[in-house]
């Protein structure tokens, strides 16, 4: 069975570009168009990692990780930052929020997989 | 006269003085001629060392000048309305350095008119600046969301191709093909040879067929033999019955055993004839039943030959259409590989509109705070007649802590093109 992927980013154009990749990967991908909309669909179904931006509006990347960390289906699920930001500041708070790992944009497809391979949830 | 001022913030001209010009990034000039000249912080007006401006010279000279000669020639026809008349000189001339007499002070207003002027206009363009940013903004985000997902169909579409074209050609691809057609060309072989096997059992009963010939050929013999041994023993029987004849009373027995001797062998004479025959017929039957299986035996043959050439040429269309299959699955795998690498490469490009997105979002959002900025400029002025020249800084450091992406700190600082890099393997950070 496919495993399920998150993804969270106000763009919907990367998004989709995201979604490719996984799809490609033999993924299955649900979407967020940011942090509130996420949270609302985390209603109890698997999800083996999630890929999240860090400048959304409503509710920003770090935020939403931290809410998501805090519900009990999720506290183990893997989070990887796909974000434009490099800033080692960012990438402390990401860590410190629970993020397992820090992308920056553009990205290589293979990268991301990469990443999603090694951290993915069994 | 102008002379440079050290500190950011000017206290406005006074009334008594005007034709300034000011100092704001606009460039306001002023209607009258000024000698000015630019600082770092703006303008400022000097006065003479007495500390008094020398404008006032002029009209309150005229003022003075008219009330004097107006005093020393009318006093002694008017009196008292000769004084009057002197005051009033000298009010207006002051209330004309005021401001009240067109190209007399006002500056205060034409600053306040300039600030608030400055103002609308910001209001007025900013808005509609930002407007189009935002209308490109999202539009761009539109059409490449538009783009991605077509090019997501795309790419689902190939792989379908891909995978039908793998499973057309056997799980295994060309190899499978090619076990297929081998089993195929053994199975028909074997249908080949199965009636090749029929084809030669049909010759071994035609063979049998043509040894039946020979036995009645043998058996035409013994029935001739019989109608000649009947015929002997006929002629046997009639010297008998002569023989018995010849020796009277006593032969009259042995009359009748010829006679029936003769009987007999008339009747194996008939039955040699029957079977001879007999023989005829069936010799004719088995004649014309083995010429049949020899035409029906000629007919297989060549129906035989005729299958197996059909067979070899449909097994080599096969082949063909095999090799084909196997080479354009070959082809579609490599292309796919090919294509696979081309996405990524596309993917990596399509994240360009998240970025300028960003950039965008940016700029609009400091652009929209410049109206805000000019209106407290102008309320500054207006609560503190202290005309502060528009600092770009504090704009620009709002704009700086939006940054989010090295390429927007490059350009801020001067880098005219700071194309972004996709991340490599090693630029991930694992927590």
């Amino acid at each position: 069975m496919a495993k399920t992927i998150m993804v969270v980013d106000d763009s919907a154009s990367l998004r989709q570009v995201v979604g490719i990749a996984l799809k490609g990967a033999g993924y299955e991908v649900i979407e967020g168009r940011d942090g509130v909309d996420a949270l609302s669909k985390c209603t109890g179904q698997k999800i083996h990692l999630v890929v999240c931006d860090v400048n959304m509006p409503n509710m920003d990347g770090i935020t939403f990780v931290r809410e998501f960390k805090q519900l009990p289906l999720y506290k183990f699920t893997p989070v990887i930052m796909l974000t434009t930001e490099s800033q080692e500041s960012k990438k402390e708070e990401g860590k410190a929020a629970g993020a397992k790992a820090w992308v920056v944009k553009p990205f290589k497809p293979e990268v991301l997989l990469g990443a999603v391979a090694k951290l993915v949830m069994p | 006269m102008l002379s440079r001022k050290t500190t950011d913030t000017i206290k406005s001209p006074p009334a008594l003085w005007r034709g300034l010009c000011f100092w704001d990034t606009v460039g306001f000039t002023a209607p009258t001629r000024t000698r000015r000249r630019q600082t770092t912080v703006g303008w400022h007006p000097v006065k003479n060392k007495s500390g008094f401006d020398s404008k006032l010279l002029l009209p309150f000279g005229l003022a003075g000048g008219g009330a004097l000669g107006t005093i020393v020639a009318g006093w002694s026809a008017w009196g008292w309305y000769t004084i009057l008349w002197a005051a009033l000189l000298l009010a207006a001339a002051a209330w004309s350095v005021r401001g009240g007499l067109p190209g007399g002070g006002g500056e205060h207003a034409m600053i306040e008119d300039y600030l608030a002027a400055r103002e609308r206009f910001g209001d007025a363009v900013l808005p509609i600046w930002c407007r189009h940013i935002e209308n490109s903004r999202s539009q761009m985000e539109e059409a490449v969301a538009d783009l991605a997902g077509r090019f997501s169909s795309i790419v689902d579409k190939l792989d379908d191709a891909v995978h039908v074209s793998s499973h057309d050609s056997g799980k295994g691809g060309g190899n499978a093909m090619t076990e297929i057609f081998s089993r195929s060309e053994t199975q028909l072989g074997s249908v080949v040879t199965s009636m090749k096997s029929a084809m030669s059992s049909k010759q071994a009963m035609l063979a049998q067929i043509k040894d039946l010939e020979r036995f009645t050929r043998e058996l035409r013999d013994m029935a001739e033999g019989v109608a000649s041994i009947a015929a002997q023993t006929n002629l046997l029987a009639l010297n008998a019955a002569i023989e018995a004849a010849r020796a009277g009373p006593a032969g009259r027995g042995f009359a009748v055993v010829a006679t029936e001797v003769r009987n007999l062998s008339s009747r194996s004479a008939e039955t040699g004839r029957n079977i001879s025959n007999r023989v005829g017929l069936i010799s004719s039957a088995i004649l014309a039943a083995s010429q049949a299986a020899e035409l029906s035996s000629e007919q297989e043959d060549k129906s035989m030959q005729s299958a197996e050439g059909m067979i070899a040429a449909v097994l080599q269309d096969f082949r063909a259409m095999t090799d084909a299959l196997v080479q354009s699955s070959d082809k579609l795998k490599q292309d796919s590989i090919g294509i696979q690498g081309e996405v990524g490469e596309a993917l990596v490009q399509l994240q360009f509109q998240d970025r300028v997105s960003q950039v965008m979002a940016h700029v609009r959002e400091n652009m929209e705070q410049l109206p805000a900025l000019l209106r407290d400029n102008r309320d500054r002025y207006n609560a503190d007649q202290v005309l502060a020249p528009l600092d770009p800084g504090p704009l620009l450091g709002d704009l700086q802590k939006t940054y989010a992406m090295a390429e927007e700190h490059a350009v801020h600082s001067g880098s005219s093109h700071a194309a972004p890099v996709a991340a490599a393997a090693d630029e991930i950070t694992f927590f």
